[in-house]
């Protein structure tokens, strides 16, 4: 499309030009970026592009708020970082939250937009309350799943009320806690999964489904052979989504755990940077890590949209 | 959205089952949702005694305490995100429509690679960039003001509201503009007054989702406005958190409030959001 557009506007260029009016050209693109490119990619450039390089730049240095000389120490922070059990942990805490984030809102979120994927004014406002947590900060999220999975809180009540008389500690223990922010986190991107799947069932046209079922093709068999494959798109979509939220995802952890309950069991990698970056003011290593976590996010998100974007084309 | 009318089998033989099944599932979704409403309502000692009651009478008492903090934690909040998210979206939505067209209607190499450099951005974590640019805000004395929490939220925010209007704007004729020039317009008007009306549905979805996720953004304005330059509702909700052993009725109070808007806004503009979202699922 863009191509296409791209050869038309080529054969459409005058072959001579006399000095006069390319030099007119190169003024008037000159305005053109000064006017309509400059401002927004000054903004890019100070508060994203500028970062990223100072971050980088930082990472090979010893900086930090309570030392009075920056020394550049080459690759120290980063190999401290890979022989740095506490790192080493929220390496793993990020990849399990991750995973869970990834394959939870993607699989619910599927099953739900089949359920739903129905005509009427029930569905229409059962969809609608699926997004509502889409909608909402994570920190309310936080703070009423909170009130849930506290000792004693009401989802321990209602088992209480059941008979069960030691319930988990869902946010206490530290081999669960790590779960229940992945819960949560599952629960509120569930919705998102729902709107982009339901968009995608729409564009299964009906007849297909009508002859694969004449063919003898029960229900799940439709599903599988007609149905899931049309979905690639809306499976890209949600997993490369997730995948890049997954990756970062700090508010939980801030709001309900603080890392904890013991040393870092839900301490992620994003939590890590913010806590040695502000809280340690060691600005070398913080940024090292931010440099890690950037390295690992471009380079999973990009083999995965790869993968995936393969998968489409061979339908 | 309508999805498909035609009934299945299963459907057909027991009618019932779905829409039960649906309802079953979505009340369990919901149950957080329907805590948040009910203890709003309550006193704030039946909160923890009995969270799952309905709030019979109810009470605007929480209501009441999160609105009348002495520290004036609701409104300072409100005052901030309600400045913040409308500077910052009415400027991005302008900004990055023009650099939108800019990359888009310029063949230079150099606006082929800005372009990727700036769709690269949709990925960066804010983690990775918030140590510099506090120093950045430091040096040019905007760190813990509104301004510099817009400028930061411009930069940050600017590759997004670019992807959504070029892939808009590309598919604008460029004939259009090109008699609009003949016609004697230059390129400042010709794109205010011809090509930006046509990129209404692309300035929507920018407005709408730039909107929601600034007006709940937590780590960026925690960290940049800090604790003395003010604070937004969604900070807000969590700076009182940490007196909430005291106090859980004004807690969901607040919360309750600070959520408000946007659901408000949600409800209202509800086919927008679908669309904006499921524009890029159906293209593929």
């Amino acid at each position: 499309m863009t191509a296409l557009q791209d050869t038309l506007r080529d054969s459409r260029q005058p072959t001579r030009k006399t000095a006069r009016t390319s030099a007119r050209t190169r003024r008037s693109n000159l305005g053109y970026f000064l006017g309509f490119g400059a401002p927004g990619l000054l903004f890019y450039a100070c508060f994203v592009f500028a970062p990223l390089v100072l971050s980088l730049g930082y990472s090979f240095t010893n900086a930090d708020a309570f030392l009075p000389h920056t020394k550049f120490t080459g690759l120290h922070n980063y190999v401290k970082l890979l022989g740095d059990p506490d790192f080493r942990t929220s390496l793993r805490v990020t990849t399990i939250l991750t995973l869970i984030i990834v394959i939870v809102p993607n699989v619910a979120g599927l099953a739900v937009a089949v359920l739903l994927n129905r005509n009427g004014r029930l569905y229409r406002a059962l969809r609608t309350v699926f997004f509502v947590p889409v909608v909402l900060s994570s920190v309310v999220v936080s703070v009423v799943w909170q009130a849930m999975l506290t000792d004693g809180g009401l989802l321990d009540t209602v088992l209480g009320s059941m008979g069960v008389k030691h319930p988990p500690g869902w946010l206490s223990d530290p081999s669960i806690a790590l779960y229940s922010v992945g819960w949560i986190a599952s629960w509120q991107l569930l919705g998102f999964c729902t709107v982009v799947y339901l968009a995608g069932l729409q564009g299964v046209p009906d007849d297909l489904l009508e002859a694969a079922a004449i063919d003898g093709a029960g229900r799940w068999t439709r599903f599988r052979r007609v149905t899931w494959p049309m979905l690639a798109p809306a499976l890209t979509i949600n997993t490369v989504m997730l995948l890049i939220t997954g990756f970062k995802t700090y508010d939980y952890v801030q709001v309900i755990t603080h890392g904890g309950p013991g040393t870092g069991t839900t301490a992620t990698v994003a939590y890590g940077v913010i806590q040695t970056g502000f809280t340690e003011n060691k600005t070398g290593m913080a940024s090292a890590m931010a440099v890690l976590m950037l390295i690992i996010v471009a380079v999973v998100s990009s083999v995965v949209l790869r993968l995936l974007q393969r998968r489409e084309v061979e339908l | 959205m309508t999805p498909r009318s035609g009934v299945d089998a299963a459907d057909a033989r027991a009618p019932w089952v779905r829409p039960l099944v649906a309802l079953v599932v979505t009340a369990v979704f919901a149950v957080p949702l329907y805590l948040v409403v009910v203890n709003v309502f309550k006193p704030g000692e039946h909160i923890t005694g009995s969270p799952a009651s309905v709030p019979w009478p109810p009470t605007l008492d929480n209501l009441k305490a999160a609105l009348d903090r002495p520290d004036n934690l609701y409104w300072d909040g409100l005052l901030n995100s309600a400045e913040i998210t409308t500077v910052s979206i009415v400027v991005l939505a302008v900004l990055s429509a023009m650099l939108g067209h800019y990359l888009c209607r310029t063949r230079s190499r150099f606006a082929r690679a800005t372009l990727l450099v700036l769709l690269a951005g949709l990925m960066i974590p804010p983690q990775v960039i918030l140590v510099p640019v506090v120093r950045i805000l430091r040096l040019t004395h905007l760190m813990t003001t509104l301004t510099g929490m817009v400028a930061f939220n411009v930069g940050y925010y600017i590759p997004f509201g670019v992807f959504v209007f070029a892939g808009f704007i590309r598919s604008i004729p460029i004939e259009l503009e090109e008699a609009a020039s003949l016609d004697g317009a230059g390129r400042w008007r010709t794109f205010w007054t011809v090509v930006f009306p046509l990129l209404r549905p692309a300035t929507a979805s920018v407005l709408i989702f730039l909107g929601v996720w600034i007006w709940n953004d937590f780590l960026d304005p925690l960290i940049i406005l800090g604790p003395v330059g003010g604070t937004t509702v969604t900070v807000g909700v969590y700076r009182a958190l940490g007196e909430h052993q005291s106090n859980y009725g004004q807690l969901f109070g607040l919360m309750f409030l600070a959520a408000l808007p946007v659901v408000v806004f949600y409800f209202l503009l509800q086919k927008h959001f679908v669309k904006g979202l499921t524009g890029g699922a159906v293209k593929g």
